[in-house]
């Protein structure tokens, strides 16, 4: 499905930016830093030599080997989580100049093109910081128990063969199963919050990905024996109608997962399944 | 999800959808009506059957609907429901908009400007709601510059006069209060617009992106021609003058139907109209 990003002047510069890089120049990347769970946090800035399709994953290498500041002061390595290193696994999702995005696919040429220009890193703000640019996003885990996104296939007996599936109903899903469990999308949300409370995960907005998963699920042949559960989950506390319907998500989520759609579809959905509940009681 | 979860759970939806609900029936069906009701002032002066020319005939027009709607069976039922309506959804309101943190300086997309504008404008027009129904239906003359009293029965020339702060020309504080009517019903029409737009996808009505960019064509023209007609009103009733729309209202008895002439002949006496002793 294609989706018109309101981002496209943005990406745009930063295509610009690409071509008009400096060779051999040295970027400022400054890094908010925290030391542990609960710690304060710093600003601290590093001089990095810019090689040619640098990313930001090499810059925070480069540091890793240099911990120094720009102002002299020795300090630690900063602290990231990567995975895969090629925009697939999430794990390397941080705020890079003020949007969400993955930092191993981030090349410091779109950001940083001339001599002395600064990239900004920052971890999430709605997961907790273990340390420095890693958070615990075990929070969007949780989210997908919550709306049960899986097949429940397990038994003590082979069940044969899977249902039949349509062509439109494949491409329906092909675009929600890209998601990547990366939090841009929470990130980005004006109505998902921060929740240190792990109390109030059950309760608190289960955040767009976990509704397109639940609309993803629900598609499924197999998976939709779960429809009401995923739909009674979602009529209630942090459920579905929690969104305000900014489409942050849909701008920001690198794999192009139709979240506003999703919502949409799950709204229906809810919609139809109260009058059910309303008028069959179940 | 047991059975025991059932009842919290759908309340939690309930809720939210009934804010949904009443934003549009009946607030947003009454607010469609009020303002195209209140432009009457302007679009009166194409209606013939008044007497006089031009905005005289758009001051009649408008007695004439004010007066119609005050003779309206089961108005205090009508008025009743509305506020209970207003009530509920600027309360839940409040709370859903400080459920969520505006972050339009990292995410600069015209859809998140308006969900932020969605939440200002509501606080806007909580507090334009209160001070226009407490100044001209509650008889708070003391918030009003001039101190006149609204009259159903002089419908335009009053309200002229509230704007303007006073009998003649505009006075300073007049002004602020025309300005305070322009801020107020332009955030109100566009909450009432985005609102339509956001309330098809919430219900699930518009699911694919198309479908959202076509609704959304929709509830701009919609919002347009909402936004024209509640100018339209508020220009109409800045440039009618209080004392000649007065003569008029008095010469259709002070209200056109069930008032009998000596009230309006009280009414014409008692100048400046309205005013507190
Ligand atoms: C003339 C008065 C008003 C009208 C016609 C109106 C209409 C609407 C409509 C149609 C919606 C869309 C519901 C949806 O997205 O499903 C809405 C949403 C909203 N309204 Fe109002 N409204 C009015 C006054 C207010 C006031 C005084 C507040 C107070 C803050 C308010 C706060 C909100 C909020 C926060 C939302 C978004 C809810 C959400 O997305 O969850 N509204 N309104
Ligand atoms: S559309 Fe809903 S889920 Fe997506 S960013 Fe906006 S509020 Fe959050
Ligand atoms: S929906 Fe997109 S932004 Fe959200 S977690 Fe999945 S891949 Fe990331
Ligand atoms: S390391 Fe896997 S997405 Fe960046």
């Amino acid at each position: 499905m294609a989706i018109a990003y309101a981002h496209e002047s943005t990406a745009d510069q930063r295509r610009a930016n690409r071509k008009k890089a400096v060779d051999g120049r040295t970027v400022i990347c400054k890094v908010k830093r925290c030391d542990g769970p609960g710690k304060p946090s710093r600003w601290e800035s590093f001089k990095v030599p810019v090689e040619p399709g640098m990313n930001v994953i090499a810059c925070l290498k480069h540091i890793a080997q240099n911990p120094v500041t720009s102002d002299g002061k020795t300090t630690t390595p900063v602290v990231y989580d990567s995975g895969c290193l090629e925009e697939v696994c999430g794990a390397c999702t941080m705020v890079i100049n003020g949007t969400a995005r993955q930092s191993c696919s981030c090349l410091i040429d779109e950001y940083a093109p001339r001599e002395g220009d600064t990239i900004t890193l920052e971890p999430m703000s709605k997961f907790p910081v273990i340390r420095d640019l890693w958070v615990d996003r075990a929070r969007l885990f949780n989210s997908l128990k919550r709306v049960k996104a899986w097949v429940p296939i397990d038994g003590a007996y082979a069940l044969g063969a899977g249902p039949k599936e349509s062509q439109a109903n494949q491409e329906v899903r092909y675009d929600i199963s890209e998601c990547m469990s990366c939090g841009c999308c929470m990130e980005a949300c004006p109505q998902f919050n921060i929740e240190p409370d792990e109390s109030k995960w059950d309760t608190s907005f289960v955040g767009p990905h976990a509704i397109a998963q639940a609309r993803l699920f629900n598609a499924h042949g197999v998976g939709k024996v779960l429809k009401n559960d995923r739909l009674d989950e979602l009529m209630g506390p942090g459920g579905v109608s929690d969104c305000g319907n900014a489409q942050n998500c849909v701008k920001v989520c690198p794999k192009g997962v139709p979240l506003t759609e999703s919502i949409g579809a799950i709204g229906r959905q809810v919609t139809l399944r109260s009058f059910a509940r309303f008028f069959k009681g179940r | 999800m047991t059975a025991t979860d059932g009842p919290r759970q759908s309340h939690h939806l309930l809720l939210r959808r009934l804010h949904s609900l009443s934003g549009i029936v009946p607030i947003g069906i009454f607010l469609l009506f009020h303002l195209t009701t209140n432009a009457s002032v302007v679009w009166g002066a194409a209606n013939t059957r008044m007497p006089g020319e031009g905005l005289e005939r758009g001051v009649a027009t408008f007695q004439h609907e004010v007066s119609w709607i005050n003779n309206m069976p089961g108005l205090l039922i009508i008025e009743i429901s509305l506020w209970l309506a207003i009530g509920f959804h600027s309360i839940l309101g409040v709370f859903y908009a400080m459920s969520g943190k505006s972050n339009v300086g990292s995410y600069r997309h015209p859809d998140n400007w308006r969900y932020t504008l969605q939440r200002l404008t509501g606080y806007v027009g909580i507090f334009f709601i209160l001070y226009h129904v407490a100044t001209l239906r509650w008889g708070w003359t003391f918030l009003v510059p001039g101190g006149t009293l609204w009259s159903h029965e002089f419908a335009a020339s009053t309200l002229a006069a509230a704007l303007r702060g006073s009998q003649e020309g505009f006075t300073g504080a007049g002004i602020a209060v025309s300005l305070g009517y322009f801020i107020g019903i332009t955030c109100l029409v566009f909450h009432f617009a985005n609102g339509l737009w956001t309330a098809a996808i919430t219900w699930g009505l518009t699911v694919s992106v198309g479908a959202q960019k076509r609704w959304g064509v929709v509830c701009a023209g919609l919002g347009v021609a909402l936004m024209g007609a509640a100018w339209m009103a508020l220009i109409g009733f800045l440039i009618t003058d209080p004392g000649d729309a007065r003569v008029i209202e008095a010469r259709m008895g002070g209200g056109s139907h069930s008032v009998p002439d000596e009230h309006a002949d009280d009414a014409i006496g008692a100048a400046p109209l309205g005013r507190e002793p």
